[in-house]
């Protein structure tokens, strides 16, 4: 960070060769796996490349993008909203990793799809949570930091976010057993 | 359905998904964005400046000349002369009507002052009518000290004070009968008594 204050751009490029994935995959999945983030992506590397110099240091640079990226993804989701297209992306999604793994296999597209319609059908606030939680892997620390909430707060979200999924992956337990 | 069973289904979902897709970042990509964008916006603000200059511009100097004024206008204007002059006219009649109705407010106030003054009483019958009240107090006064009171000394000084201060007065004609009656029955009184003095009347 000190070299690209410095003027180096070279240290730009480090730091998105480290966190791009991260950022990408993020997004990714507080979109519903819409698989194409591209944009979302440079839009928070955009908004880092502005801010980077005014980045104060108080937390980690990935819980800086991280915060970045919620933001963004927000903001597309209310354009979304406004157009009409639904909280989320396209439903259809590639099977391409379907039967990679024997764990996988034994799950349909049918049911993925219906996890990710569960998913997307949370209110922003409860996906988020969901996310960072089960998916990104966060404590809950870092998620209250990132989120700008408590952690009462968040026990909250994330336990009405679980009741709102087991309602509506019943049908897949019963299936399943 | 538990928190973990719900976790589980949640990373296979991901996992099912795959990566996410994105294009190369590199700084120097993101700067030329970042120009393009504010050549971008520099463009689309110096357009909006010319159009509205452009704007200004054409509105200033496509502002039609006065016309001249048609006969409309002509028509309108004398119309607007004769109805001020009806309104002079009006004026001044309403003038004349708050004229007259002042005079006739001023006559009728001076027949109500002469009427008032003819029911006033003649001042001189009026000095009269007290100066014969006055006497005729006077009088009274001389006829109690005389009759009721039998002090005829004073009685005669009042009838006397009478004729003094109203000789023409017909209680001045009482006062002197008065008098002449009391000398008359002094009179008497001193001849009934033998005395040879005789005291002759003095009125």
């Amino acid at each position: 960070m000190d070299r690209f204050r410095q003027g180096d751009d070279s240290a730009f490029d480090r730091i998105v060769q480290r966190h791009a994935a991260d950022v990408a995959a993020l997004a990714n999945r507080l979109l519903g796996w819409p698989q194409d983030v591209d944009d979302i992506v440079q839009e928070v590397f955009l908004a880092a490349l502005a801010g980077l110099k005014t980045f104060r240091g108080d937390c980690r640079l990935r819980s800086w993008l991280f915060t970045i990226t919620i933001n963004k993804c927000r903001r597309h989701c209310r354009r979304l909203k406004r157009h009409r297209q639904g909280p989320g992306i396209a439903e259809a999604v590639p099977n391409l990793y379907l039967n990679e793994n024997a764990e996988m296999a034994a799950i349909d597209a049918e049911s993925f799809a219906r996890v990710r319609r569960a998913v997307r059908a949370l209110p922003t606030k409860y996906r988020e949570v969901v996310v960072l939680r089960y998916l990104q892997g966060l404590e809950t620390a870092e998620i209250c930091r990132l989120l700008g909430i408590t952690t009462n707060a968040l026990n909250v979200r994330l336990s009405r976010a679980r009741d709102r999924l087991k309602d509506d992956l019943k049908e897949l337990t019963r299936e399943t057993v | 359905m538990n928190e973990q069973q719900i976790k589980e289904w949640l990373q296979s979902t991901d996992r099912a998904a795959g990566p996410a897709l994105f294009g190369p970042v590199s700084a120097s990509h993101l700067r030329r964005r970042v120009r393009r964008q504010r050549l971008l916006w520099l463009m689309s603000s110096a357009a909006a400046a010319v159009l509205l200059i452009g704007f200004g511009w054409w509105s200033f100097h496509s502002r039609p000349a006065v016309p001249p004024a048609p006969q409309q206008d002509r028509r309108i204007a004398s119309l607007e002369e004769q109805v001020q002059q009806l309104q002079a006219q009006t004026d001044r009649a309403l003038e004349l009507v708050h004229e007259v109705l002042a005079q006739e407010r001023q006559q009728e106030r001076i027949a109500a002052l002469e009427a008032e003054l003819a029911r006033m009483p003649d001042p001189a019958a009026e000095m009269e009518r007290q100066v014969d009240k006055a006497a005729f107090a006077l009088l009274y006064e001389a006829d109690q000290l005389y009759r009721e009171l039998n002090q005829t000394e004073s009685a005669v000084e009042a009838y006397e004070q009478v004729i003094h201060l109203f000789p023409q007065n017909q209680w001045a004609h009482v006062a002197r009968k008065r008098l002449a009656e009391i000398k008359q029955l002094q009179f008497n009184e001193s001849k009934t008594e033998g005395d040879s003095k005789c005291v002759s009347p003095s009125v």
